[in-house]
């Protein structure tokens, strides 16, 4: 992730450098300029802003939003807290009436009213879950995210809430013979570039077939590119097994323990008034109330 | 097989839904960048070489990068160095973000379409009609027009009808468009999960859609072909 | 007075001189005969009267009014240009037509583009557009193409395209007609039915300066002929004394090449 953000900043350096040398070129006539500016819309008008602001700025700007305002502050003048999701049963999916519920779901919304701001749920695309923070066009990722360095080095995170493993998944008639971690020597084994089953294989020692998505690993067992994938366990019961789309495969060990917390932008005052929320809401039970509606109780960590 | 009827309908209305939104991205799209496309390629084509110049280095910056990084960039750039996300974190925003980065990204390929279908032409009948008295907008709407229509017709629908699918990429900064759609059910969707032929569904919806296009222009080609 | 007086015309591409001191002038109904190798200047010469191209120096009159003078430096409106050429046809060696119209649609596109400048253009549309219509249709009829006005260019041959191509001009009864080489790109056969036309204008005393390879039709058409080399007029006067006796060295070299051929 820090990969991607330094490429991110270094293409945003080389924009800002052709915004530069064309506004260069064009002021030695005006009328160039003007068409220009009419013709290019919002992508040269915000470079040409861009350009305009010390190279210094770009990189603290992008490098946390701690210098400004509170977050807080932010979020109750703006009245939203923005959550970055996905679709993922049980923590946030859509109900037939196309609301989002789900564990993670309805305490995004129970810690929105707390801060007196109105929820909105945006589905992103994982692999960009940092960008969508750091652009600020979400506020938090709250979306059964494993707790791994990558994400705690690029977010500032909650205490966990969740308990979670990674599983490994092969196919239902050979699952017998994988049930330690020494026979997996000789798999092929799929996982989520980036993810926490990617981190516990590679400690293995065991090579990898990465792709971009956990639902991409399943698949590749599925069309025999891969003997095995490694993924969350709360997404294996769900996707997996009698009545998915999966009914032949199945899972076997599980490679690690693991932790669900809340992603917020490094600096964030959110962080605290989370863990607070967390605190008193299990104290009062609320929590272990949702927790049930959604049958995830028995993970749920102590707060 | 049950289940595959009983997930049907609820995976027909969600990619029906993906593919309005496609539908939308193409649209506006070609509303857009049509239009600005020609603005572009006039610029190329100035006499004024600032200008000429200007136009050419942008239609190469876009021409040489990926669409994908445009998007990226459109979506991203003015949260992440401006810190102000104009856009906003809903879905409207990222299907603005999506238009304008799709309409900049298409003109350019349409401006140069243009500007091969304008330079040719002819000068021939340009010259008649300014001997005939003819005003350059009245040569270029009665006469050069209709012949660069004729000839960019066969290139702009290659580039229309790869339009079409490039919206797909419109996914990087989670536009919720078919592809999405079909996706979200190997994730895990509405009670669906780990269902891969919505995915490939998807497919159906591209050649219908390509297809109709594809009568679309032949038609057009037909009506211009009563002159040469 | 003459309806045509061009003066001491110059012009240059670049470093190459095109026209050197062109100076000739024209009677109402003359025919004017512009012949000479190719190079000489003679399109050059035509484009400039039409303002396809601007001389560097001289000037044009036409009717006593000066439509040209290079020494005049104030810049003409586009306006002004289109109502000067306008005293000038021009038929082109390669017709011109516009692909997308029919014959009749080339012979009246520009009139009804003209007429829409008129104020009372809206009131009188319809009645404009029948004018129009009509006279292209007797202009047509005139040029032996009454069953082919409503074909396409690309369904006629070169001689009916460059048929159409002079109705064209016609339409806007300019004072000077010019031809550059009007049947230079036609098969030899077909050279007949548009020398023939231009000979009916010319008995009809229509003022016309043609630049031609046709040395025949020069001399029996022509009320002058002048011979162009290298930018200058070399040689200019009555048809059958420049055409069968000429002065210069450089026009019996040029005509010779004619009587072989």
């Amino acid at each position: 992730m820090k990969k991607n953000i330094a490429l991110m900043l270094a293409l945003l350096m080389m924009a800002s450098l052709t915004a530069c040398s064309s506004s260069s070129d064009s002021t030695s006539d005006t009328t160039a300029a003007e068409t220009v500016a009419e013709t290019d819309s919002e992508t040269t008008a915000a470079e040409t802003e861009a350009a305009e602001i010390e190279v210094s700025e770009e990189t603290t700007a992008a490098e946390s939003a701690a210098a400004e305002d509170s977050d807080l502050v932010y979020i109750q003048e703006k009245g939203t807290l923005v959550v970055g999701i996905t679709d993922f049963e049980p923590m946030d999916y859509k109900d037939a009436d196309g609301n989002w519920i789900g564990f993670d779901a309805d305490m995004a919304t129970a810690f929105a009213e707390s801060l007196g701001v109105e929820v909105e749920f945006v589905e992103i695309d994982w692999d960009n879950k940092i960008l969508e923070l750091d652009g600020k066009t979400i506020d938090c990722v709250w979306n059964g995210m494993t707790l791994t360095s990558e994400v705690t080095s690029s977010m500032d995170c909650s205490n966990a809430y969740c308990n979670n493993a990674q599983v490994l998944i092969v196919s239902s008639d050979v699952a017998d013979q994988y049930q330690d971690t020494d026979s997996l020597a000789d798999l092929t084994i799929a996982v989520e570039a980036g993810s926490a089953g990617e981190e516990v294989v590679t400690e293995l020692g065991i090579a990898t077939t990465a792709v971009s998505s956990q639902a991409d690993a399943l698949m590749e067992i599925a069309a025999g590119t891969s003997d095995a994938a490694v993924i969350d366990a709360l997404m294996a019961a769900a996707m997996v097994g009698e009545g998915t789309g999966y009914e032949d495969l199945t899972y076997t060990i599980s490679l690690n323990s693991e932790e669900y917390g809340v992603g917020f932008r490094i600096g964030s005052d959110l962080v605290e008034l989370l863990n607070e929320f967390f605190a008193t809401s299990y104290a009062d039970g609320s929590m272990l109330e949702i927790a049930e509606t959604y049958g995830v109780q028995a993970a749920l960590i102590e707060q | 097989m049950d289940l595959f009827f009983e997930q049907f309908p609820i995976v027909i209305q969600a990619l029906n839904t993906g593919f309005l939104q496609t539908l939308k991205l193409f649209f506006v799209t070609l509303i857009g960048a049509l239009p600005l496309g020609l603005l572009i390629s006039f610029g190329s084509m100035s006499r004024f070489r600032p200008l000429s110049t200007l136009s050419r280095v942008f239609v190469w910056v876009i021409r040489g990068t990926p669409l994908m990084i445009q998007l990226l960039i459109v979506y991203y750039f003015p949260g992440l160095v401006l810190g102000n996300a104009i856009w906003g974190g809903g879905e409207t925003g990222r299907f603005l973000a999506a238009s304008t980065a799709f309409i900049i990204n298409y003109a350019c390929y349409f401006s140069e379409i243009y500007r091969g279908g304008i330079q040719g032409i002819p000068i021939g009948p340009t010259e008649a009609g300014l001997v005939l008295g003819m005003t350059r907008s009245q040569i270029f709407f009665k006469i050069t027009l209709l012949q660069m229509i004729k000839r960019i017709v066969p290139p702009m629908s290659n580039e229309i009808i790869s339009l079409v699918k490039d919206t797909s990429l419109a996914r990087i900064i989670a536009l919720q468009e078919i592809i999405w759609a079909g996706q979200s059910f190997m994730k895990g969707s509405q009670g669906i999960s780990g269902a891969i032929w919505p995915l490939f569904f998807t497919a159906v919806y591209y050649l219908a859609a390509n297809g109709l296009l594809t009568l679309l222009f032949g038609w057009i080609e037909r009506k211009l072909d009563y002159f040469r | 007075m003459s309806i045509l007086e061009v003066e001491h015309i110059q012009k240059s591409f670049g470093h190459t001189q095109v026209l050197r001191d062109i100076s000739f002038s024209l009677e109402q109904g003359q025919v004017l005969s512009v012949i000479g190798s190719s190079g000489s200047g003679k399109t050059t010469l035509l484009r400039c009267l039409n303002f396809l191209e601007t001389p560097d120096g001289g000037t044009i009159c036409v009717r006593g009014e000066t439509i040209f003078d290079a020494s005049d430096s104030a810049r003409l409106t586009d306006t002004e240009i289109r109502r000067r050429r306008l005293h000038f046809g021009l038929v082109f060696q390669s017709f011109n037509l516009f692909p997308q119209y029919t014959a009749l649609g080339n012979v009246i596109l520009a009139k009804e583009l003209l007429a829409k400048e008129e104020p009372d253009y809206r009131a009188r549309k319809a009645q404009i557009h029948r004018e129009a219509e009509e006279q292209g249709r007797e202009l047509l009829t005139q040029m032996g193409l009454a069953d082919r006005m409503d074909n396409y260019p690309h369904q006629l041959s070169g001689g009916q395209c460059q048929r159409v191509a002079i109705a064209r001009a016609l339409a806007l009864q300019p004072d000077i007609l010019c031809f550059d080489e009007p049947t230079s790109a036609l098969d030899p056969e077909l050279t007949g039915e548009v020398l023939r036309v231009i000979r009916e204008l010319a008995d009809h005393n229509t003022t016309m300066i043609i630049v031609t390879h046709e040395m025949a039709f020069a001399r029996d058409v022509a009320s002058q002929v002048i011979f162009m080399d290298d930018g200058r007029i070399l040689e200019a006067g009555d048809p059958r004394q420049v055409l069968e006796h000429p002065r210069e060295e450089r026009t019996r070299q040029f005509l010779s090449r004619f009587s072989q051929g």
